[in-house]
């Protein structure tokens, strides 16, 4: 038998006797994988749904003509583009080769549902447009009833039609803003579904379209091309060159198709895997530890075992072999089975989605080679990286340990690792420190965070001793000696404890971080609220998503024709470039602006902006050098240029913006016209309750916008905040289920090992349920030293980021720990400590006292 | 416990009748115990001897409630043990009998002064002070009391067990081969420490050994063979419990060689 057969047996004999040692190293692999593989196989079938959705929705489509710039605001990746003239579809329809020119005009339209509610608006954007009559150009496909005729009838798509809860026949309202009365004749699919994800689309006649969704007839967003059939794409778009007006430009069916599925795969799908990546990457993090644990503790269990193949002539590397060899084994199944794993649970959310309301496309799930081979490596390598160290341990086993009694590792922590990791931690403190006050960048207060992590997992077996000391005080008070004998055992093994308590660390520190850091933005939100709304209610569009089609702009002044109000200032948004730079201008009437919010100092007068007129805020005016009478160019989408004077300069920008205009001023370059948030001001002595309602009444027609206090105002725009941490509260679990089954693990070796002490002690007395106690109160304390590590390092590394972003960006930042939902954070966690004590606690009840003290 | 000090002395502290203990179903039955009576009187220090395989752990744990007999019954006092469910079983080990084994007898978490008194804090109650500040004079440990049991050699160790398993003042403490790691010496003292605590404190003891000098500390020596009760031997000598144990190894190499009993 060669000596690598001979490590090969060994291993798998070993591994076949201690199945169950395995099964949580197995597990832990095994979700981090799955997780890993699913988020892979998903994305990728996501993309290739959407691949050939807008493949199929847009395969008529030969090229596209339309305006050649955009204006690019930071946050917004896709830019405004302007609009092209629709006559220029004639022109182009009369060049050889065209079968068919059409103008595509676009907007946003929402629909109000059939209980009175915008349907939308929380996320994807809600669109509306003309009907484009050649079938082959439009995107859309008919599926019930039938086309527009006149003006008011519309055709929407069928899952816009099913959230609204409208059927072919029913009348409703779509605010353009401008509430229009339309009448559903005809139901819509794209690509084959539904729809495309959860965008709504209303088409409407090319004259609605072109009343409703423009400024002024005659504009479209593009024109779609349809070539006669032996012209290629290509070929369409040379021919087109000559036709086209300066500053248009045509691009093939193929490039816009590409641009789309490019706009949901980065904005949508990008965001959506990475963020599913980076929770699958906490995971395998915390599965890290328990592997790395369990391997600790079977090689330390194993001591005897060792030393006696060393003794017997085994060479240290051939150990060492032996013990890597089981992991590998472990390993490769457990990644195996978590990629079946995977493809399990992308299949599950692709029946699950359509449930909930998201159209996952149908279709084969889309298995490529890298999104099996990446999560296969990576939990090869998590394994084996995990138990290096105690395989090599195991190969620095001394021959002699044979003779010695089994001896678990209780060395404490080292003088070496203690001054290792305060050294880190100040190091740590310190780049941190300097990322928040002397040279705030997100940055630098990261990498700090990124070390002080590490710090905190050195120095772990360092505090274990002390901390699972002063943790475990008021259980031997309250349990008596089942308290006193768990937090003996907790303390038996301080670099077991901390490894074991470490997993459950990082989980529940990535859990607080979230926590205090959605705390703060509403916090911030809050505050911004308070400083800046001087009004009495705000009538507002969703502040998380696109945000439907806006409110109208005419309804500021109908509510300030209500008694109740003294006034009402819209504000409407629209882009252009500030001296060559993209941003976003504010519209409104700016001297009723100081009424409906608080703008800080302002400097100059807001009164007399007039047409050529601009206000800046302090920050923005500091930043580029601008004061009160310096001038400024501004570009407009519509490609106009004109020189704007500075003319006030006020400080608070958040809810106004950095840049004010006048409606006269931007009504020449305006596009579809709308208010994001009306700023509401009562009479005096109005009831605050009868004037919200006498807004309301006046909003009413206006598709029902959400009329809103300060409090509901501020409440509401942190709204998406909650949202996004349900979101990641649901991801972390896996993370901290993973931790848990590490303690369960952990326990469950411990109890093993102890056997004869346990034996011992029912012998003396002690019940089944004195036992049991023992090992969950263990448990419980192992998880709260984790916990309360998590919290702090959660905390700290929340105040970190939110600091350093306070410190680093234009706009204040406010800090704040929630106590509730962090108390809430400790008792899951220790709750979760009992409950992974549970099963070791059975078994150990379980066991044969007889067996226990037999002598031998 | 008071019952069986005001009571009738000649009552056993201990005792099972017609006990018998089978491992094991048909091919690979071994009838450990086979049909024993035996009465382990209050006030004395029994000892059980016999070969290897003849029963006498077996015997032990039975009476004492670490196992259950197949038949037969066990008692301590008056209460049989059979008809106690595990709880009542821990319950009734915890309060009224002492264990003494051959290794590991302490818990290495906690220190002397803990492991004596462990039975006492598991119950919940303080026990009486006076007797187990006695107690740890009687075995010498006052010096020690904050060391953990890694700290001691095996013959403190073996002194701490016998102060635990006293401390409580139970109607019986079972010690299973209490000197089987010890040296000579170290085991001497703490046959010392058992007999006096019999003779001197009025406590009983049953201890199961098969080392004749170990027994001759004993009031009386029940032989054990091939599950059966061979023998009783009181006032023995180490030379008079070694000539009949050579009684057994001549039967033995005559007979059928004595079963193994697996434990």
């Amino acid at each position: 038998m060669s000596a690598a057969s001979a490590t090969a047996r060994i291993s798998l004999s070993s591994l076949r006797a201690h199945k169950r040692r395995f099964a949580g190293t197995f597990t832990a692999v095994f979700l981090g994988v799955a997780f890993l593989a699913g988020t892979l196989v998903m994305g990728d079938t996501l993309r290739a749904s959407f691949d050939s959705m807008f493949g199929n929705a847009s395969s008529g489509t030969d090229s596209v003509v339309r305006s050649a710039d955009t204006i690019t605001t930071p946050g917004d990746s896709q830019g405004v583009r302007q609009p092209v003239a629709t006559d220029l579809a004639e022109r182009i329809s009369r060049v050889p080769g065209v079968a068919a020119a059409e103008p595509d005009i676009q907007g946003s339209g929402q629909l109000i549902g059939s209980d009175g509610k915008p349907v939308g608006g929380q996320g994807p954007p809600t669109l509306a447009g003309n009907w484009i009559d050649d079938p082959e150009l439009n995107p859309y496909r008919l599926s019930d009833g039938r086309l527009p005729a006149k003006s008011g009838e519309v055709v929407v798509n069928r899952g816009a039609a099913k959230a609204a809860g409208l059927g072919i026949g029913d009348s409703t309202v779509l605010r353009t803003p401008e509430p229009v009365r339309i009448t559903v004749v005809g139901l819509a699919t794209f690509g084959g579904e539904d729809g495309m994800a959860q965008v709504t689309f209303t088409g409407m006649t090319r004259a609605d379209a072109e009343k409703y969704l423009t400024p002024e007839p005659g504009q479209a967003a593009s024109i779609q091309v349809r070539a006669e059939s032996g012209t290629s794409q290509r070929e369409l778009v040379d021919a087109l060159g000559p036709v086209l007006p300066k500053g248009t430009e045509a691009i093939t069916g193929q490039e816009s198709a590409e641009e789309n599925t490019e706009m949901i795969s980065g904005q949508f799908l990008g965001i959506f895997t990475t963020f599913l990546l980076v929770f699958s990457g906490i995971a395998l993090l915390v599965a890290t530890f328990s592997i790395h644990n369990t391997f600790a503790i079977v090689v330390a269990q194993r001591t005897r075992e060792n030393a006696l193949l060393r003794a017997l002539g085994a060479a240290r590397g051939q150990v060492v072999a032996a013990t890597l060899a089981e992991a590998t084994v472990v390993a490769v199944a457990a990644s195996a089975a978590g990629l079946a794993g995977g493809i399990g649970i992308a299949a599950g959310l692709q029946a699950l989605f359509p449930a909930i309301g998201f159209p996952f496309p149908e279709g084969d799930l889309v298995i490529s080679g890298l999104s099996m081979a990446l999560p296969l490596v990576v939990g090869i390598l998590v394994c084996l990286g995990s138990a290096l160290l105690p395989a090599l341990r195991a190969g620095r086993t001394a021959p002699l340990a044979a003779l010695r009694e089994s001896a678990v590792d209780q060395s404490g922590a080292s003088r070496g690792r203690a001054v290792a990791g305060a050294v880190l931690a100040a190091v740590a403190l310190g780049v941190t420190l300097t990322g928040v006050v002397a040279v705030p960048s997100v940055w630098l207060a990261g990498a700090g965070a990124v070390l002080a992590l590490i710090a905190f997992v050195i120095l772990g077996p360092v505090a274990s001793s002390r901390a699972v000391r002063v943790l475990g005080a008021p259980l031997a008070r309250l349990r008596g000696t089942t308290g006193r004998l768990a937090g003996r055992n907790a303390l038996r093994s301080p670099k077991r404890t901390a490894a074991t308590a470490g997993a459950l660390m990082i989980g529940v520190a990535v859990v607080s971080l979230f926590t205090v850091f959605g705390a703060s933005l509403k916090a911030t939100m809050d505050q911004t609220v308070a400083r800046s709304f001087a009004g009495d209610v705000a009538v507002s569009v969703p502040a998380f998503g696109a945000g439907g089609s806006g409110l109208s702009p005419e309804l500021a002044g109908v509510i300030t024709e209500r008694p109740e109000v003294a006034g009402a200032v819209g504000l409407g948004r629209g882009v252009a470039e500030v001296d060559g730079a993209g941003r976003e201008l504010t519209v409104t009437d700016p001297q009723a602006l100081a009424e409906g919010l608080d703008l800080g100092a302002v400097d100059g007068s807001l009164g007399g902006l007039g047409t050529d007129g601009i206000a800046v805020s302090s920050a923005e005016a500091d930043k580029r050098g601008l004061e009160p009478g310096s001038r400024t160019r501004l570009a407009f989408t519509d490609g106009e240029r004109e020189s704007f004077t500075v003319r006030a300069v006020y400080e608070q920008s958040e809810l106004a913006g950095d840049y004010l205009v006048t409606r006269e001023a931007w009504a020449p370059h305006r596009a579809q016209d709308a208010d994001n948030l009306i700023a509401v001001t009562f009479a005096d002595g109005v009831d605050p309750a009868d004037g919200k309602a006498a807004v309301e009444k006046a909003a009413a027609p206006y598709g029902n916008p959400d009329v809103q206090t300060r409090d509901e105002y501020a409440q509401s725009s942190a709204g998406g905040i909650d949202m996004m941490l349900t979101l990641v509260y649901a991801l972390l679990a896996l993370a901290v289920l993973i931790a848990l089954l590490g303690i369960a693990n952990t326990l469950t070796l411990a109890v093993h090992e102890r056997t004869r002490e346990l034996g011992l002690l029912r012998a003396v007395g002690q019940t089944r349920g004195q036992l049991r106690g023992m090992v969950r109160w263990e448990s419980v304390l192992v998880a709260a030293f984790g916990t309360v590590g998590g919290l702090a390092l959660g905390a700290f590394l929340g105040w970190v980021l939110v600091a350093a972003a306070d410190g680093a960006g234009d706009s204040a930042f406010a800090f704040a720990l929630p106590p509730a939902r962090l108390a809430i954070v400790a008792l899951v966690g220790l709750a979760a400590g009992a409950l992974a004590g549970w099963r070791p606690a059975r078994r150990a009840g379980r066991l044969d006292v007889l067996r226990a003290i037999a002598t031998e | 416990m008071t019952a069986t000090d005001t009571t009738l002395r000649t009552a056993g502290a201990a005792r099972v009748v017609d006990a018998v203990k089978v491992y094991g179903r048909g091919d690979t039955e071994v009838r450990a115990l086979d049909g024993v009576s035996v009465d382990f009187p209050a006030g004395r220090f029994t000892a059980i001897m016999g070969p290897s395989g003849s029963g006498k752990s077996t015997l032990m744990h039975c009476a004492a409630g670490l196992d259950t007999l197949t038949e037969g019954a066990a008692f301590i006092g008056d209460t049989e043990l059979g008809t106690l469910d595990d709880r009542r079983l821990t319950v009734l080990r915890r309060d009224r009998i002492g264990f003494v084994f051959q290794a590991f007898n302490l818990l290495p978490t906690l220190n002397v002064a803990e492991n004596i008194t462990l039975p006492l804090d598991l119950a919940g109650t303080r026990g009486d002070p006076e007797w187990i500040e006695a107690l740890i004079d009687v075995v010498g440990l006052r010096d020690r009391l904050h060391h953990r049991p890694s700290e001691l050699s095996g013959g403190q160790q073996q002194r701490v067990a016998v102060a635990r398993a006293f401390a409580g003042r139970p109607d019986v403490v079972f010690a299973d081969e209490p000197t089987g790691n010890l040296d000579s010496r170290s085991g001497e003292e703490v046959l010392g420490l058992l007999g006096r605590a019999v003779r001197d404190m009025d406590r009983t003891v049953v201890m199961v050994t098969h080392d004749p000098v170990a027994a001759a500390h004993a009031d009386e020596v029940v032989f054990l063979a091939d599950g059966r009760l061979v023998d009783r031997m009181s006032a023995p000598t180490a030379d008079k419990v070694l000539d009949r144990m050579k009684a057994f190894d001549l039967a033995a190499s005559d007979g059928p060689a004595p079963q193994e009993v697996p434990r």
